[in-house]
């Protein structure tokens, strides 16, 4: 009875008339990034920003049929992955309900949070690497894994630093929230991708998916690869951009 | 600028006019069928026999050779040469340099792009051929609460004004000296100053949509009458069950030949 309860809640009229607005901000901050060419989707603004606002269960709905409506409307390839985008939605929902889009971080937690996740998600991508490529799938000795490619350790935790630093600033709650939508949003959709795609996005991605198939790892793992280190960087700036605009809100909208 | 969003082409076709139910259930058994029946030429053979015959009859077939075509065609340049040439050990076929394509790896990404295509195809088919309001409105009539066709409906409605919004913001901060070219950081320096005006500027008209729609008995409980009527037949019913009966017949195969 919670769940219904929760679930009612999240939708008022309001909310009803967010949902298809947050769809079409998702559809156009996507051409404004193809008007800048960045190399990042942001296609999940709109979505994030319904979970602020609105909650779990309405950025749910919104993610999913956001991918519905791109896939009968622009892009079919969307279709299959509108559960990671539901996904992303109820993560975001969740860190909205928790208060991190309206709280300001000190610059050296957000520093703190750029680096631990840089270097744990360096960590996590090598040894599944390895233990792909390893023809018994053991997974590494974390300690011997740091060991053998410490300058790599060292160059992804430096930028993650500096990512937290220059980037994140005093959004270092709603950063990390992304960075862990991101790895989740990675590792769910992996599966998708090989299956369906043979384990490519038919994009400049792919070059990674090639290095990590040269290097020996199977196919869902060069796919978890190539997610694992887009996704995570491409969900934090979406809700870096969602803080940003929650901040700037006039305080009726953020009654909720 | 803002040209419709949607794929829909208006044909006076036998495709068109059938529920749109009907072809939600064509292809699901298509997809599944594809899916679960492992042999790679299936999956061709379903494009070539089912996909391209059916969209001649919706007589759409050029644009969904020519859309299918352009969005697999990435995929599949990708696909044969990611995994032809690193697949980690397997028979060698022929060599560019030090470079291989392996026979393991070939027909997998066989396999891959005949799963693309046929996702692709399937769903440029239903698109192609059904409106997205008459789709919305018969999942209403079965169930699906109002409020998803509102949503839906809406989105596909606002998208493209939204498209002209956003291309208005760059025009306007480029003629205020927001630099939108030059390298990536100022590049990615530009992308705040262009979404927080659209995001903002959306989110205002919120309310006013909202008080709208509640003036005009959104939410009012009872039954509401449609402009559009949906065909439906006993034939078309039938026709579904028998495509469920087909899917579930696939899907039973495979949990067979696997045991």
């Amino acid at each position: 009875m919670k769940l219904i309860e929760s679930i009612k809640k999240d939708f008022n009229t309001m909310t009803l008339v967010l949902i298809p607005v947050a769809i079409a901000i998702n559809i156009a901050v996507g051409q404004l990034v193809f008007v800048l060419k960045l190399p990042i989707y942001l296609d999940s603004i709109g979505t994030v920003l319904v979970g602020a606002l609105a909650g779990p269960w309405a950025a749910l709905v919104t993610g999913a049929l956001a991918n519905i409506i791109w896939g009968l409307t622009l892009a079919p390839t969307s279709m299959p992955f509108f559960y990671v985008a539901a996904v992303i939605g109820v993560m975001a929902g969740y860190a909205g309900r928790l208060g991190l889009f309206k709280r300001s971080s000190p610059r050296w937690l957000s520093v703190l949070v750029g680096g631990i996740f840089f270097f744990a998600l360096t960590l996590f991508i090598l040894s599944f690497v390895s233990a792909s490529r390893s023809p018994e799938g053991i997974i590494p000795n974390a300690v011997d894994l740091v060991r053998q490619y410490a300058l790599v350790f060292i160059l992804t935790t430096v930028v993650g630093l500096a990512v937290g630093y220059f980037l994140l600033m005093r959004a270092g709650y709603a950063g990390l929230a992304g960075l862990v939508t991101g790895l989740v949003a990675a590792v769910i959709s992996a599966p998708t991708a090989a299956i369906v795609f043979g384990g490519v996005t038919g994009a400049g991605t792919d070059l990674l998916v090639a290095a990590f198939r040269a290097s020996g790892a199977n196919i869902l793992a060069s796919t978890l690869a190539q997610g694992t280190v887009s996704d995570p960087f491409d969900k934090m700036v979406s809700f870096l951009i969602v803080w940003v605009i929650v901040q700037s809100l006039p305080a009726r909208f953020k009654i909720r | 600028m803002s040209t419709a969003l949607t794929l829909y082409i208006d044909r006076n076709s036998r495709l068109h006019v059938l529920n749109p139910l009907t072809k939600v259930a064509l292809t699901a058994t298509l997809l599944t069928a594809g899916f679960a029946l492992p042999e790679g030429w299936i999956s061709y053979s379903i494009v070539l026999l089912i996909v391209v015959p059916l969209s001649a009859l919706g007589r759409v077939w050029r644009q969904l050779v020519k859309a299918t075509w352009k969005i697999v065609l990435p995929f599949a340049v990708s696909v044969f040469l990611i995994q032809g040439l690193f697949w980690g050990s397997g028979t060698p076929l022929f060599s560019i340099g030090s470079l291989s394509f392996k026979l393991e790896g070939i027909s997998f990404a066989f396999l891959s792009v005949g799963r693309i295509l046929l996702v692709v195809s399937v769903f440029m088919l239903f698109a192609l051929t059904t409106r997205p309001d008459t789709l919305m409105l018969a999942l209403t009539h079965i169930g699906l609460p109002g409020s998803f066709t509102y949503i839906v409906v809406t989105a596909i409605q606002i998208a493209p004004r939204f498209q002209a919004r956003a291309a208005t913001i760059v025009e306007a901060q480029r003629s205020r000296g927001l630099e939108t070219e030059g390298n990536i950081f100022r590049r990615a320096r530009a992308l705040l100053p262009l979404v927080m005006p659209l995001v903002l500027s959306s989110l205002v008209d919120v309310e006013e949509r909202a008080i709208a729609i509640e003036a005009r008995a959104f939410n009012s409980s009872q039954p509401k009458t449609s402009l559009i009527k949906i065909p439906d037949s006993r034939g078309e019913s039938i026709t579904r069950w028998m495509f469920l009966l087909l899917m579930a017949l696939a899907i039973g195969y495979r949990v067979i030949a696997k045991n």
